[in-house]
């Protein structure tokens, strides 16, 4: 690093100061091309950021109105004090700024004090080109549309992709066992033995042959045993899943889907499930937090559409529970999810992958201590546990597990 | 065609192999239980619904619910005194959140938060900022969470460096504009917190 000699810094200063002189003159000129024309580029950068939310360049109304030909309708001077201040200016009983709120209310415009006048003309340059250019202009939209589509498209092609693949399978099956056929055919006349000659294969009956076949007894026994092999299990097995119900995946009242608000948009289990950190029970949502985004969003979809009578009605929505654990064992979430830190998938699978809400686990006791054996309590950042921890690693060499702490003891769950 | 006795029951034994296999549960079945009396919870369990359970909501459906509202005029024990002060603690009265949900000029003079802004209580903000706000408001409160694609109209925090504490508080708890109130999801306590991490976002520190 220090190791260069005299000549290279020398050479080094120069440049320096050569990139200096460039970057005055760019500069310069660049400030006169903005006080000419405003920087569309760096406009389009804070409108992104800044007005993208409620503004479409278009006359398209999202929240607030369409900006194509703002410049026309307003003059700069108006709409830079505007945008500084929005509420001042109703308030102040501008006829425009006033008929604009009448129409666009409750909501008022974000005022926005720390933009300068200079950052103001950049954006509303970028509203300018960005109509100028139709295929510029209308690019947020239409990407957004095609995004969508393919989107769209990439959702459905595995499916598409699979029967494809399904069909062209089927018939090359088909064609092998058209040739396979064919060649059995000519095999067998080429084999067959001169007329007159009789076998005695070709001359038994099907209920010989049968009978051939059930006389074997090593055969007679395999089914035999296979049998006993098969009740026995299927006897078990329904025995074991009384009172179990994994799988269980029941109908709702209305098709909410776990996959798309928790999967897609990412929606946090606990935004709905309000408890689950604080409770016994994880909760379940009542009307008006679907009322959160679907008091503006989707609002004309059937199944929606009945949250809304619910609530007109004032008639509770009946879900139907999926995951119940018996009445005679205790189960606390905010124990497991909060204290415990345990994910909501451990126990109740990958939720944000599912259409219809199923139970995945089996919920039995023996899950249950399964877990308790194995879990390695979050002692971490938890002052609780720290004389248990240190007592603990005195007598042994492994972790301090829940089975430690009493989670096999009967009365923890059962009393 | 003539079968033996064995033939037969073996005939027999494939088809019920086959029926016994073949038998799955529906998905709209949860099984059978044993002694259900002690599946059944003998107390009203929260959410649920029965035919002919008296309760204030039996005549507005067919089925009366367990859950109940709170008596008229009493006070939520999270919405009472706290009793913040030590460490975590604030000895303010909560009872001052009863602010009237269009009146959000008293909240921004009258609320100070509560919370002291330690490490702690910034990183609690954070947690329920991702948990309650972020689908929404985005990492870094830009606006731009998934959501707010579909949603529309989410500001960002950029241009907000000002804004007063009691406003933030009041606006999750209310509602303004097009967003809508989250008082019923978030405690006070929890909401001060948010407000934190949320002023943290605003002036970019």
């Amino acid at each position: 690093m220090h190791t260069d000699f005299i000549g290279f810094s020398s050479l080094k200063m120069y440049s320096r100061t050569a990139i200096n002189r460039v970057v005055i003159v760019l500069i310069i000129l660049l400030g006169s091309y903005r006080s000419q024309a405003q920087d569309a580029a760096k406009g389009k950068e804070l409108y992104s950021t800044l007005c993208q939310q409620c503004h479409a360049v278009t006359d398209e109304k999202v929240i607030g109105p369409g900006l194509k030909g703002i410049n026309q309708r307003r003059d700069e001077a108006w709409l830079i004090k505007w945008i500084k201040n929005p509420q001042a200016m109703i308030s102040s009983g501008d006829a425009y700024a006033t008929a604009l709120y009448a129409k666009y209310q409750p909501v008022v415009m974000q005022s926005f004090p720390d933009l300068s006048d200079d950052d103001i003309k950049n954006i509303l340059a970028h509203v300018e080109a960005a109509n100028a250019a139709p295929a510029g202009g209308d690019a947020p939209g239409v990407g957004a549309q095609a995004g969508g589509g393919a989107q769209a498209a990439a959702s459905e092609s595995p499916s598409g992709l699979f029967t494809v693949v399904l069909v062209a399978l089927l018939v090359v099956m088909l064609l092998v066992l058209g040739v396979l056929l064919v060649l059995v055919t000519i095999l067998s006349k080429a084999v067959a033995p001169a007329p007159g000659v009789e076998t005695t294969e070709q001359t038994k009956s099907f209920s010989q042959r049968l009978k051939d076949i059930t006389g074997n007894s090593a055969l007679r026994s395999i089914v035999l045993w296979l049998f006993v092999f098969v009740v026995i299990k299927q006897t078990f097995d329904g025995l074991y899943s009384v009172g179990v119900s994994q799988g269980y995946a029941p109908k709702q009242p209305i098709a909410f889907s776990h996959k798309l608000h928790a999967g897609q948009y990412q929606v946090n289990c606990n935004y709905c499930h309000t408890a689950v950190y604080k409770g016994k029970l994880a909760t379940i949502p009542s009307a008006n937090i679907c009322m959160n985004c679907h008091g503006e969003i989707k609002r004309e979809s059937p199944e929606i559409q009945k949250i809304y009578k619910a609530i007109e009605t004032d008639t509770p929505i009946e879900w139907v529970r999926v995951h119940n654990l018996p009445d005679l064992a205790y189960f606390n979430h905010a124990q497991h999810t909060n204290v415990g830190q345990v994910q909501c998938q451990t126990c109740h699978g990958e939720v944000e992958k599912m259409e219809v809400m199923e139970q995945r686990s089996s919920l039995t006791m023996g899950w249950c201590i399964d877990c308790h054996r194995k879990t390695e309590v979050a002692t971490k950042d938890n002052a609780y546990y720290d004389k248990l921890v240190a007592l603990h690693k005195k007598g042994s060499k492994e972790p301090l597990r829940v089975a430690n702490i009493g989670g096999l003891e009967c009365s923890k769950c059962h009393f | 065609m003539k079968f033996t006795r064995l033939n037969r029951s073996l005939l027999l034994m494939a088809a019920a192999m086959l029926t016994i296999t073949a038998c799955k549960r529906g998905h709209d079945n949860p099984g059978t239980q044993y002694a259900p009396n002690m599946y059944e919870p003998v107390g009203y369990e929260p959410y649920k619904q029965e035919e002919g359970f008296k309760t204030p909501y039996t005549d507005k459906g067919t089925k009366g619910t367990a859950l109940w509202l709170p008596v008229k005029g009493t006070v939520s024990r999270r919405n009472y005194n706290t009793g913040f002060g030590e460490g975590d603690t604030t000895t303010k009265d909560l009872m001052i959140y009863n602010i009237p949900a269009d009146s959000i000029e008293i909240s921004e003079r009258a609320l100070v938060n509560p919370v002291p802004l330690t490490e702690k209580t910034l990183a609690e903000g954070k947690e329920y900022y991702t948990r309650f706000c972020q689908h929404c408001h985005g990492e870094t409160g830009k606006g731009d969470g998934l959501v707010a694609a579909q949603y529309k109209g989410v500001p960002n925090y950029g241009g907000m460096s000002g804004m007063k504490e009691g406003h933030i508080f009041h606006v999750i708890t209310h509602g303004r504009g097009r967003m809508w109130p989250h008082g019923s999801q978030i405690t006070p306590e929890d909401r001060w917190k948010i407000v934190h991490y949320v002023r943290k976002l605003q002036t970019g520190g």
